[in-house]
């Protein structure tokens, strides 16, 4: 229903408004498009620090294992506590927190972004389907004025 | 004779408008720019208050200074990030009244050069019937 009412609106636009919009919702659907890549990349990073929380938890205390110091320099460590974690909350904090919490802040964080995501995507479908409109309206106009000009 | 250096005084005209146009939108994108970033920093703080919110009274809270963790209480960091929370929506609102106003001159200019044209224009019809 209300994309039959925005075609209409469409129609009675001119050539050039009809640019000026579709540029417009163009730009808007690039936009949201770029923020769910940037919402889709956190939610992996998220996933890869909560696996390895789980990697962590399940090793025993004491065992040995080889620290990454830069890319390529790793220095021999053994395992001390593998209780508390240090989570990056944002903007410079950092908070200690006991591994089922650390669990949990990666789990809180991914349902957020999911349910970001799911509203974003909806936003961002119909967006799309608003500058597709636009587009075909856009090159009938064209088609109209076409013969009238040759 | 005189209508054509009327016309030129026209132009000129247009032109320094036109110019005076696109710089306001410059400064239109660049508020627009800044507003983001502030709006993407004032989400992420509100996070990190919440995520303040539901520790317990003891937790352990470090602030990253350059390389080195330092460790804060937590009810300093609360009390930081709400300042922060301010400051950036104190700042949030500035910027949405320069752009108002940004804005308000813009469609000014625009339509003060649209009135320039027309006059070139009807000068240059008239011109055109001479």
């Amino acid at each position: 229903m209300a994309s039959s009412k925005v075609g209409v609106e469409m129609e009675k636009l001119s050539v050039e408004q009809l640019k000026a919009f579709k540029e417009q919702t163009d730009l808007e659907v690039n936009l949201l498009q770029d923020s769910l890549n940037n919402i889709r990349t956190a939610t992996s990073r998220l996933e890869i620090a909560s696996s390895a929380l789980q990697d962590l938890s399940n090793r025993p205390l004491g065992s040995h294992m080889l620290v990454p110091l830069t890319a390529s320099l790793y220095v021999p460590g053994t395992l001390d506590d593998a209780d508390k974690v240090l989570i990056d909350i944002g903007t410079g904090y950092f908070v200690e927190k006991t591994m089922a919490e650390g669990k949990d802040y990666c789990e809180r964080k991914i349902n957020l972004l999911k349910s970001n995501f799911d509203q974003l995507i909806e936003v961002a479908t119909k967006k799309k389907s608003v500058a597709d409109d636009a587009t075909v309206v856009l090159q009938a106009k064209l088609k109209q004025l076409a013969p009238a000009s040759s | 004779m005189g209508s054509s250096t009327a016309l030129r005084e026209l132009q000129r005209e247009l032109e320094n408008k036109a110019n005076d146009l696109s710089k306001l939108q410059k400064d239109i994108a660049k508020n627009h720019q800044v507003r983001k970033k502030y709006t993407i920093q004032l989400g992420e703080n509100e996070l990190v208050l919440k995520e303040l919110g539901l520790l317990n009274e003891g937790a352990n809270v470090y602030k990253l200074i350059g390389p080195v963790l330092v460790k804060q209480d937590l009810a300093e960091a609360n009390a930081n990030v709400r300042k922060r929370i301010e400051y950036i929506s104190a700042e949030l609102k500035r910027l949405d009244g320069t752009v108002q106003d940004l804005e308000e001159k813009q469609n000014s200019k625009k339509e003060a050069i649209f009135k320039v044209q027309q006059r070139i224009q009807s000068l240059q019809a008239g011109k055109a019937k001479a």
